[in-house]
């Protein structure tokens, strides 16, 4: 690893890492309302979300099936920001593709393997136009997407609702829901007693591709510089607008996918209440993660850890405090990732001390050579 | 059976509900139309409504223990406390706005200080209330998923003197309570403020051309942080009507996306005052409809909310493309002009030669 390549980890790792110091440390506060020790609080809610006392019984499986959404409409997020485009549609492409999947779950009848193949497939089409056509409003006639998205999240929500109260409702329960897909439609688990399974495998799969494509292809290096300085793209003769539009079609298949796995992998089914806000969760992800694949899955996995370990290790006695801190404190962080000027003297002081670092390992290395 | 009269009580009930469902939208989305207005998108307007939900409930609910504990010793303050008794709900509301209100200041402060990506801020400040209101309503008020006491009394409702005994408007127009006749009132004041005030004037000149505000003096921070401020003040009331206005409870998530239907109505209304208060009742209607049709006739309600939300849409790609339609023809014109001029310019003898043109 040359030293530019340590810099610029170290740059995009100064940040996140300080960010979420300050979200646990400002946490605290809230940990000690409730009379309980904060270290004391954060040592049980990470051993519950990122703790294994058996394969059976393992609740890191379950922390990562509630990542694998959370990876997904990061990954969404990273591409339409890399694009130029704040596009916030995450949560409309994945109840859409979800819906999707859930349908061609029940409604077709195919071996396993083609059938949640082509659900899948299904489903980012679906997610993907869904995410096509802000895009395509912002680049032909200016409509700021940010407002485009939320309308259209609006609309994708009241369409669901709909659609899963009354022409898919399975039966008169209290929760509308559609009827359950079929047995080939599912996608296999890995562990039992968890929904943990090939759609984080898929997650991962699709992380790999999102890196390939914007920083080792050509549409991806078209994509970015559209995104980074259309004026530069431009005059090296990139067709902005295309690009643009590409990214955000992409952005929306990942959304689509997350749906679709929510959906085959885990529930079964489309039902009332399918996503509590698993769009802006990625989004979030995508912020803490610097806007990078590799940050995304990492941020990911580590809310999803904060969530559920907050739900397992904080709500149960002995601790009894309220669950929805593991949300709370990753608010603050966001809210804190959000203002890196905040720490600007702390960050020239840790930049300081690792270049005399630096230095001194560079010294070493050419003493060492001579 | 709409069409039966407006007399009729299904329908009357029918428009009375609609404007309760239309009061927080309208309140919240009036605070958004003021912020664009301003050049700041405040995307929190969820978070701040449920935030004064939640605060003016549990303002409510302590101004009683309080004002009970100080009547129940006899002293100096047991006359005040027993005069305050009785108005605790509106305490709790104006400590709700109060609270709206610090909250748009922060977030003024991180933006303006800081230089804070707003999209960003508001995404966590949403998430942050959501999650810490159900931590608090555990930790304060029990282990529970919606929350409330006998002591919480709703808002009054106000019989307005002249309108009240009129046949039609009466019963459509009087006897609401005070919140619905501020996010009335407030729709006309925000527009006399925005129209006709040397102030307003500010406010939308830092909306159209930041820079060329800054150029003429115009104190753009000052400008931006009354609109935060304003709107975090008028969303949090909007939420305070949510939970001790037209109800006397709180829920878990209880402003269930108004606040984002607040943002999309204030784009609707093209961020006008007056038509915030059109697009609200409209919004407002919509659910009232929906909720109506899913009760009596099974129809599907949800098909009527859409209406709101994608006439919304199309208004964006109207607005957009008219904008876009008139650059281009701006263009167009201010081409042919120079193209005229030059050749006017260079050829003065070519211009006349019909001949000469290609």
């Amino acid at each position: 690893m040359n030293v530019e390549t340590r810099q610029r980890i170290e740059n995009n790792l100064i940040v996140p890492v300080l960010a979420i110091l300050s979200g646990l440390l400002l946490a605290a506060i809230f940990v000690a309302m409730t009379q309980r020790q904060p270290v004391e609080a954060y040592r049980t809610m990470f051993e519950a979300g990122f703790g294994c006392q058996a394969y059976e019984r393992c609740n890191f499986f379950t922390t990562l099936q509630f990542a694998t959404p959370m990876i997904l409409t990061g990954l969404s997020a990273v591409v339409a920001f890399r694009s130029g485009l704040f596009s916030l549609g995450q949560e409309g492409q994945l109840l859409l593709g979800g819906l999707m999947a859930a349908w061609l779950g029940f409604a077709i009848h195919l071996p396993p393997i083609i059938h949640p193949t082509v659900a899948i497939v299904a489903a980012m089409i679906v997610g993907g136009v869904y995410g096509w056509f802000p895009g395509m409003l912002k680049v032909r006639l200016g409509v700021n997407e940010i407002i485009s998205t939320i309308v259209l999240n609006n609309i994708a929500f009241l369409f669901v609702n709909y659609m899963i109260n009354f022409p898919l409702r399975a039966d008169a329960s209290t929760t509308a829901a559609t009827p359950r897909i079929d047995e080939t439609a599912r996608l296999m688990k890995f562990a039992p007693h968890t929904d943990w399974g090939l759609g984080f495998v898929m997650a991962l799969i699709a992380a790999v591709l999102v890196y390939v494509y914007l920083w080792r292809s050509a549409p991806g290096y078209e994509q970015r510089m559209a995104g980074q300085s259309p004026l530069f793209a431009r005059f090296g003769g990139i067709h902005n607008r295309r690009a643009s539009v590409r990214g955000m079609f992409i952005s929306g298949t990942l959304g689509g996918l997350a749906g679709a796995i929510e959906v085959l992998g885990v529930h079964g089914r489309m039902l009332q209440g399918f996503s509590s806000g698993l769009g802006f969760d990625g989004l979030t992800a995508a912020i803490l993660g610097q806007v990078h694949p590799v940050g995304t899955v990492v941020v990911s996995i580590f809310f999803a850890g904060l969530r559920y370990g907050a739900q397992l290790g904080l709500q149960m006695p002995p601790m009894k405090i309220p669950r929805e801190l593991g949300g709370g404190i990753i608010a603050l962080m966001i809210l804190f990732v959000a203002a890196p000027q905040l720490y600007r003297p702390l960050i020239a002081r840790i930049d300081k001390w690792l270049h005399a670092l630096g230095a001194e390992r560079g010294s070493d290395a050419t003493q060492e050579s001579a | 059976m709409m069409l039966e009269g407006i007399g009729n009580a299904f329908t009357l009930d029918l428009v009375r509900s609609g404007i309760r469902l239309a009061t927080p939208i309208i309140l919240a989305a009036l605070g958004g139309a003021i912020c664009n207005r301003a050049g700041v998108l405040d995307l929190a307007l969820e978070g701040k409504v449920l935030m004064g939900a939640f605060i003016a409930i549990l303002a409510t609910y302590y101004t009683h223990l309080g004002l009970s504990a100080v009547m129940a010793n006899p002293g100096a303050f047991q006359g005040i406390a027993a005069a305050l008794y009785p108005q605790r709900t509106v305490i709790g509301v104006i400590f709700a706005a109060i609270a709206g209100g610090l909250l748009g200041a922060v977030f003024a402060f991180l933006y303006l200080r800081y230089d804070v990506n707003l999209v960003i801020l508001a995404i966590a400040i949403n998430l942050f209330i959501a999650e810490m209101t159900v931590f608090f309503m555990r930790i304060f008020l029990g282990d529970v998923g919606s929350w409330s006491d006998p002591s919480i009394e709703q808002l009054p409702d106000i019989p307005i003197p002249g309108i009240d005994g009129l046949p039609v408007l009466g019963p459509i127009l009087s006897g609401h309570n005070a919140i619905v006749y501020l996010s009335w009132l407030m729709s006309i004041v925000i527009y006399f403020i925005l129209f006709h005030t040397k102030f307003g004037r500010h406010i939308r000149a830092v909306g159209e051309n930041r820079q060329a505000a800054e150029t003429v003096g115009i104190n753009v921070a000052r400008v931006q942080f009354f609109a935060l401020v304003l709107a975090g003040m008028l969303a949090a009331v909007g939420g305070a009507f949510l939970s001790v206005g037209h109800l006397s409870l709180f829920t878990r998530n209880m402003s269930a996306g108004r606040g984002w239907i607040a943002v999309t109505a204030a784009l609707f209304a093209l961020n006008h005052p007056i038509g915030v208060l059109g697009a609200g009742l409209f919004f407002g209607f919509a659910d009232a409809i929906a909720i109506r049709l899913q009760t009596t006739a099974g129809i599907a309600g949800s098909l009527v909310q859409f209406l709101p939300n994608v006439a919304t849409l199309l208004a964006l790609i109207i607005v957009a493309a008219r904008s876009h339609v008139a650059e281009a023809l701006a263009r167009r014109m201010f081409r042919a002009r120079a193209e005229r001029e030059i050749a006017e310019a260079t050829l003065p003898t070519a211009a006349q030669q019909p001949s000469s043109g290609d």
